[in-house]
């Protein structure tokens, strides 16, 4: 400060001298302390503006951003790609944490009539021919010899003991393990006398295959390969062929959808030859059938809300015993999902419902004698602005199946080509057309008996498998159910995944959108329960993962929906000025002129001292 | 279970047995002296609580049900209105005003909850699910238009006592709701048949707003039988509307009036300037003549699930002239007459179109038309942007009997009444009477959280008038508050009157007609001009004290001039300057 005081009064003696004699009068000098205190007092306004009015100005104007664990997120999402570059040390708590979805099977094998060391021999054998067909290492299946009483004691009292046991049901024994979870699969062997070759049965309502074989066929200790073995392990690896090429197909679309949004985002240089070894490339084929699969299955939500509904064109039938009819087609099922999903059920009778205008009406086909519908008309076949067929209240989609009986005059009303009277509108719901079975009975005209409904019941069945993304085969429903557990856990997984991640970059896009604290708690929920999902899926225990992927994906779409977050804070740039303007404007332009009059006179004294 | 099971079946067979249908349909066509007609469509529909509560509907529509479900509605009353009921000349209400509501949009319902609280959120759920179903602006029933009425409304649910504790009444209006076809459609949706066939084919967005009074009306409702055993939940849909006939009777595609042609006028002869040359046109004795086509565009289709399980035609279509008045059907309808000489019935066929004519052969007699019990009308006094009134004429037709009835005003909270100067006296004299008041059940508003709630026990003694008034002020609201149309001002709902039952006589309601409070409002500009203002103030005073601080003051021969040819030289010089270095600059490169 001394210096400054120095050049300011050596900058007004210059100036006095340098002055032309010319001017008629000059003010006096200004005295050094006055010079000082014009300083002092632009100085102490600056001070005033940037140490207090910025401040402040952010501080009202600021928008709340919760930290969010980023890199964490955009992990998950992009299926936690480990990458050994040199910010591996950054990335070194990740790779503690990084998941690789794997689903271990367990089989037990039940082999009553064969000595122990000879079943083991078997199993070791049944195993080596597994691992050997098997070419997706995510998905295994482990076989375990299960150890029954009757190994040393073949009797056949005893037998039929066991076999009660095990009729008593599957899915009891399902539903009543908490958490850990029972064999996928039980192989019994039987020795058949007479058989030529090893056959195999799938029981359609428990989780056990039976397989006879000939006598001749039992494996001895010393050899080392054995036809029964791979009877077995070709058997088994058919059984969860279809199972493991959802799976591979989810796991693998999942990967691409990251890897394009990652393109898309920003030219990260993750090096993408280092995919996970999981990604069996599928056969185009394949790849074309699992996507139709897929967009026509529903996303997954703990509850369904299945709305079950008559429609026809005129004014009967009026009534229909679905009550009855329900409770004994379709409820059992609905039942046995409820591992996986709840459902309510609804149902409505509508009468009048008539064809929107941009669907033909019903061509006769003389030759058939029925009435056809164009199947390009099946699409809009759903009168959606007159049907009233809006989803249900409450959290969850709802699947709709509509049964409809055409008027009297059209009926039978088939699809043209391939005569069809069921179909399914992708993640909507199921069509089926109930053509009155004859056409003299007139008595029961105005109601729909139990019986006439049961084949559209079962239709709606399998459409409602189809639509939770269950497996065509195998066709035991247990073993579909369990598939169903496990491909829900690998696509909840994945989805909340891709949530976390679609959250990251959307905070990282929008610099303006306020985060809230609760959307903070929910990513750390989601992300914990992703982990504890992906320890859950390691162990083989697929319930406990389904439920940890439930709470990841519903707290993950929490956090992505909060309300608040939707709202931005936005001022547009009009009114900003419109605000700013008129205080800014004036009191601006005099402190800036100040500052750069004074930072001038201050140049000038220093490039005075520095030749003097 | 097996019991169970048989139980079941009993009551079932129960069901069947009884005549009772589940699902009926009326229309009343009264014509009312001179021109006009007023038309009731009423639906109704009922099933078991049991499959109401399984989520199996019939005839009760499902998007409806789920709703109240889902909100814990046991009773639910909803009316969409539009026009003025004529006391004067259309006589007593329909259906004795109990299904009609106010100017726009009236809900009203018993929501089952714990709290008052708990209550008040499934209320906000079930407006808003409303709104979303029948296309209103129902979820704009927040809590300031919100209230419990004590007297007003009692439940016509017959549940039984236990759960009534937990049953809580809500009440919300939206008097500037503009009812339009976007609403009928949903309501037309909500029947079995839809308006493709039975009496509902006949409404249309076109007849019905264009009607000169129209009200639509949902009641949801739940019956026990005596016992309690057998419960049931019922829904009545009901659509009254007063129609010019004249209006009405335009053909579509040239809806202009045109003058009569004068041999077809009918002139009032007992005017003194009646003569050939001058006519006073008369339409009081022209009485009414017309097919339902004229009249509604298009004749019935039919009916509507009106078949019971005998076979037997239920009648769908009714209308109150005196006998001797000519009515001629088309399509094989059934004719039934009543016994008291007042009108007529006819069922309609399933799927045969229905034509009527009113012919204007014979006497052209209508019914009498039966008195209202009580005249209310309501306006605005008060003066200024400040100060206003509210003013209650409440007229007592009867020569006998003196009439109770409850009065029911909800205020928004931004008009602030002054109890103390709530007033009633006879108009016949100009001292209050404090006879006529018996009781007051008055909530005062909360800003901008809750509105007033002013219910009166009142009494009118035989052939009198009494005059209720209080005064008001008015709020003045905040600028986001105001709505986009400011000026036209604020609608506050119609009142609400409720006639107490009379020995065998059922209930009669009352509303009035809704009114338009203009308040003070600001230049919407405003904030920027307040900005801009103190932004100049700010600035002046900050310039005045940073000059004075930063400048230095000498005197004003000490001043240095401009000095306008040095300036000039400097810029030539800069100039000069710089062309020279522009052109030295193209030599150079030309060189290279």
């Amino acid at each position: 400060m001394a210096q400054d005081i120095g050049t300011g009064s050596e900058d007004a003696n210059f100036k006095m001298a340098s002055r032309p004699a010319t001017a008629p009068k000059q003010p006096p000098p200004e005295s050094s302390k006055s010079i000082k205190t014009r300083g002092l007092v632009i100085l102490s306004f600056w001070a005033v503006v940037v140490f207090l009015g910025l401040p402040v100005w952010l501080w009202t104007t600021s928008i709340y951003r919760a930290s969010l664990p980023l890199q964490d997120m955009l992990d998950w999402a992009d299926g936690k790609v480990f990458v050994p570059n040199s910010n591996a040390a950054r990335h070194a708590l990740n790779v503690l944490q990084a998941c690789k979805p794997t689903f271990p099977l367990q089989i037990a094998i039940e082999a009553p009539f064969l000595q122990e060391v000879e079943a083991a021999h078997l199993v070791r054998m049944t195993q080596h021919a597994l691992d050997d067909l098997n070419e997706f290492s995510a998905h295994h299946l482990r076989l375990r010899l299960k150890k029954t009483f009757l190994s040393q004691d073949p009797q056949n009292a005893s037998m039929a003991v066991t076999e009660d046991e095990y009729a008593a049901g599957y899915l009891k024994d399902y539903g009543a393990t908490d958490g850990m979870d029972v064999e996928a699969l039980t192989v019994r062997l039987q020795p058949k006398t007479g058989a030529q070759a090893a056959r195999a049965e799938l029981q359609s309502h428990s989780a056990k295959l039976d397989v006879f074989y000939a006598s001749n066929q039992a494996p001895s200790v010393s050899s080392s390969s054995s036809t029964l073995a791979t009877f077995i392990a070709g058997k088994l690896q058919e059984l969860f062929a279809e199972e493991q090429a959802i799976i591979a197909y989810i796991l693998q679309s999942a990967q691409t959808m990251g890897q394009a949004s990652q393109i898309a985002l920003s030219a990260s240089s993750t090096p993408r030859e280092l995919r996970p070894r999981f990604h069996r490339s599928l056969n185009p084929e394949l790849a074309a059938k699992m996507d139709s699969r897929m967009t026509r299955s529903l996303k997954y939500a703990p509850t369904y809300h299945i709305t079950v509904s008559l429609f026809t064109p005129s004014a009967t039938p009026s009534s229909w015993e679905i009550e009855s009819a329900l409770a004994e087609y379709f409820t059992p099922l609905l039942d046995s999902i409820s591992g996986v999903s709840n459902f309510t059920v609804d149902t409505q009778v509508q009468l009048y419902a008539a064809f929107s205008p941009s669907v033909q009406s019903p061509e006769y086909d003389t030759e058939q004698q029925t009435w056809t519908l164009r199947e390009e008309d099946l699409s809009g076949f759903i009168n959606a602005a007159e049907w009233p067929l809006s989803p249900s209240i409450g959290a969850g989609p709802t699947l709709n199946f509509v049964l409809y009986v055409p008027d009297r005059s059209t009926s039978p009303l088939v699809v043209k080509g391939s005569r069809a009277s069921s179909w399914l509108i992708p993640q909507w719901g199921g069509v089926v057309i109930l053509n009155p079975q004859d056409t003299n009975a007139t008595s029961s005209e105005a109601t729909l008996s139990k019986e006439s409904i049961q084949p559209a019941l079962l239709t709606f069945s399998h459409q409602l498998l189809s639509f939770l993304g269950a497996p065509q085969t195998p066709p035991s429903l247990p073993l579909q159910i369990q598939t169903l557990t496990r491909l829900r856990a690998a696509s909840l997984l994945l989805s909340a995944s891709s949530t976390m991640g679609s959250l990251a970059r959307l905070t990282v896009a929008l610099p303006s959108i306020a985060i809230p604290e609760t959307v903070s708690s929910a990513v750390d929920t989601t992300l914990m329960h992703l982990r504890t999902t992906c320890d859950s899926l390691k162990g083989g225990k697929f319930r406990d993962a389904l439920e940890n992927a439930r709470i990841a994906e519903i707290q993950a779409e929490k956090g992505f929906f909060e309300k608040s977050m939707v709202g931005q804070v936005y001022f547009p740039d009009e009114h900003k000025i419109a605000v700013y303007l008129p205080l800014l404007g004036p009191v601006g332009v005099p402190l800036l002129m100040s500052a750069l009059k004074e930072l001038r006179r201050l140049w000038a004294s220093r490039k005075i001292r520095q030749p003097g | 279970m097996k019991r169970f099971f048989c139980l079941l079946l009993s009551l079932l067979l129960g069901l069947l047995v009884s005549a009772d249908p589940d699902y009926k349909e009326l229309l009343n066509l009264q014509p009312l002296n001179p021109a006009s007609l007023l038309a009731s469509f009423n639906f109704w529909s009922k099933a078991s609580l049991q499959s109401y509560e399984q989520q199996h509907f019939k005839y009760i529509p499902r998007s409806l049900g789920q709703i109240l479900q889902h909100a814990k509605t046991r009773e639910l009353h909803l009316r969409f209105s539009t026009g003025r009921w004529d006391d004067e000349s259309w006589g007593a209400r329909p259906w004795g005003g109990t299904k009609e509501g106010g100017t726009g949009v009236e809900l009203w319902a018993w929501v089952e909850a714990d709290s008052d609280s708990g209550s008040f959120a499934r209320w906000v759920t079930l407006n808003n699910a409303l709104s979303g179903l029948f296309c209103a602006s129902l979820n704009f029933i927040d809590s300031t238009r919100t209230t419990r009425p004590r007297m007003t409304f009692e439940p016509t649910s017959s549940v039984s006592n236990t759960s009534s504790e937990n049953m809580y009444l809500l009440h919300g209006t939206l008097p500037r709701e503009v009812v339009c076809t976007e609403n009928l459609t949903p309501f037309l949706k909500l029947l079995p048949c839809k308006g493709k066939a039975g009496i509902a084919s006949l409404l249309d967005g076109h007849k019905l707003f264009d009607a000169s009074w129209q009200s639509m009306a949902i009641d949801v409702r739940s019956v026990c039988s005596e016992d309690g055993s057998e419960c049931s939940i019922e829904m009545e849909q009901t659509v009254d509307m007063v129609l010019d006939v004249d209006r009405s009777k335009r053909p579509r595609d040239n809806p202009i009036p045109r003058p009569i042609p004068s041999e077809h006028l009918h002139c009032d002869i007992s005017k003194p300037y009646a003569s050939n040359e001058a006519c006073f046109p008369s339409d009081a004795d022209l009485g009414q003549s017309w097919t339902i086509a004229e009249i509604f565009g298009r004749p019935i289709q039919g009916s509507c699930l009106s078949e019971d399980s005998q076979g037997q035609l239920r009648d769908s279509v009714c209308i109150n002239v005196p006998l001797d008045r000519e009515v001629n059907p088309y399509g094989d309808a059934v004719e039934t007459k009543n016994e008291a000489g007042s009108g007529r019935c006819f069922a309609i066929p399933a799927s045969k179109p229905f034509e009527m004519v009113l012919s204007h052969i014979g006497p052209q007699t209508f019914n009498d038309i039966s008195q209202p019990p009580l005249y209310a009308s309501r306006s605005f006094t008060g003066h200024g942007q400040e100060r206003g009134g509210v003013q209650t004429l409440l007229t007592n037709p009867s020569r006998t009997s003196s009439i109770e009835f409850v009065y029911f005003e909800t205020l928004p909270w931004f008009m602030k009444p002054y109890l103390h100067t709530l007033d009633a006296r006879l108009s016949t004299s100009s001292t209050s009477s404090p006879e006529i008041i018996k009781e007051t059940f008055y909530r005062p508003a909360l800003d901008r959280r809750r509105g007033t709630q002013l219910e009166l026990l009142v009494s009118v003694p035989a052939a009198s008038t009494v005059v209720l008034t209080y005064d008001f002020d008015k709020a003045i609201l905040r600028y986001t508050e105001y709505p986009p149309d400011a000026n036209r001002g604020f609608d506050v709902a119609p009142a609400v009157i409720r006639l107490l039952p009379v020995e065998g006589q059922a209930e009669v309601y009352i509303r009035t007609s809704s009114l338009l409070l203009p308040l003070p409002t600001p230049d919407f500009s405003m904030p920027y001009n307040v900005i801009i203002l103190t932004s100049t103030v700010m600035a002046l005073a900050f310039g005045m004290i940073f000059n004075l601080l930063v400048r230095r003051f000498v005197g004003a021969d000490e001043v240095e001039g401009w000095n306008l040819a040095a300036l000039k030289a400097k810029a030539r010089g800069r100039a000069m300057a710089l062309l020279d270095r522009v052109l030295r600059k193209g030599k150079e490169k030309k060189v290279q």
